[in-house]
């Protein structure tokens, strides 16, 4: 993991796309074995039951997905902020979901270099999630 | 398909606007943090073993969620449309959160993939040890009946 600065990122930079492949263990693995959780995330058939068409990939998860996706871009000493996630469509478990990343702002506000990010995953060339990021990023001048 | 004439929405739904939850306390477990981290292959060395530090998206995977017993249940089904985490301080493992909710909307929606809907948004803050707001998250979800659902 590198150190990106606030000085090397151009609005519009789009980041490398990254696939993930979301499955029923790993919705278990991210609440944990034995915490209380939809139980249509780990159960294609509670998934189809509830009108998802199999089971249902957790929306904090994507949400998780994005933001370390933007935190790895953005490096070790960049801090995010804020993650505003609008889920668009459900999203079912063992499709693979790309996600992609635009820079769309930059802006220096209250003493921060923040970076805004515009995300989505995608799920068959559809987006399933949009999601704008805010990071704070270092500074070569500091 | 049926959709309802009226509003499924009672006075009593709309009570629940503005009442925070009680404080529910939390602890930010290591094991929790790491399993996360794990599934997650994060390697950012500000979190690693033994930092003490845990990534901010730990909150959203941990199952303290105060909101789930103040939010009304006006149809059977939900999912989470919308969220939005706002980060203030570093995340302490080990530390014991508090995490307060309240309801701040309750509305209507016809039409679109679930045929009539209601929408419920939320919001909860995390409060460390000295009180003070380490994380705060809004979130909107859609309340459905798949009987009256259009796909």
């Amino acid at each position: 993991m590198t150190v990106r600065y606030f000085e090397d990122v151009s609005v519009d930079e789009e980041l490398e796309p990254h696939e993930e492949l979301p499955t029923e263990d790993k919705a278990i693995d991210f609440f944990g074995r034995n915490n209380p959780m939809n139980p249509a995330f780990a159960d294609a058939e509670m998934g189809k039951k509830q009108g998802f068409g199999g089971a249902l990939v957790p929306g904090v998860l994507k949400m998780a997905w994005i933001t370390h996706y933007v935190n790895e871009w953005a490096g070790h000493e960049a801090t995010v902020k804020s993650v505003r996630v609008a889920f668009r469509r459900p999203d079912v478990a063992g499709k693979p979901l790309v996600i992609a990343g635009r820079v769309v702002d930059k802006r220096q506000e209250e003493g921060e270099n923040i970076v805004e990010l515009e995300c989505v995953t995608l799920a068959d060339g559809q987006p399933s999630v949009r999601a704008n990021v805010q990071v704070a990023m270092p500074s070569r001048n500091a | 398909m049926t959709e309802p004439e009226e509003s499924l929405i009672t006075d009593e739904h709309r009570a629940a606007i503005g009442v925070k939850s009680e404080l529910a306390p939390f602890v930010l477990r290591e094991e929790d943090v790491r399993r996360m981290r794990d599934m997650l292959g994060d390697k950012d060395p500000r979190y690693a073993d033994g930092t003490g530090i845990a990534p901010p998206y730990v909150l959203s995977g941990l199952r303290s969620r105060p909101d789930r017993n103040i939010v009304p249940q006006v149809l059977p089904r939900g999912i989470l449309t919308q969220l939005e985490w706002r980060f203030f301080k570093p995340l302490r493992i080990g530390s014991e959160l508090k995490a307060v909710a309240s309801v701040i909307d309750i509305r209507d929606r016809l039409g679109g993939r679930y045929g009539y809907s209601v929408l419920v948004m939320s919001q909860t803050e995390y409060l460390d040890e000295d009180g003070e707001v380490v994380a705060a998250s809004i979130q909107t979800g859609t309340q459905f009946d798949p009987e009256m659902s259009r796909s």
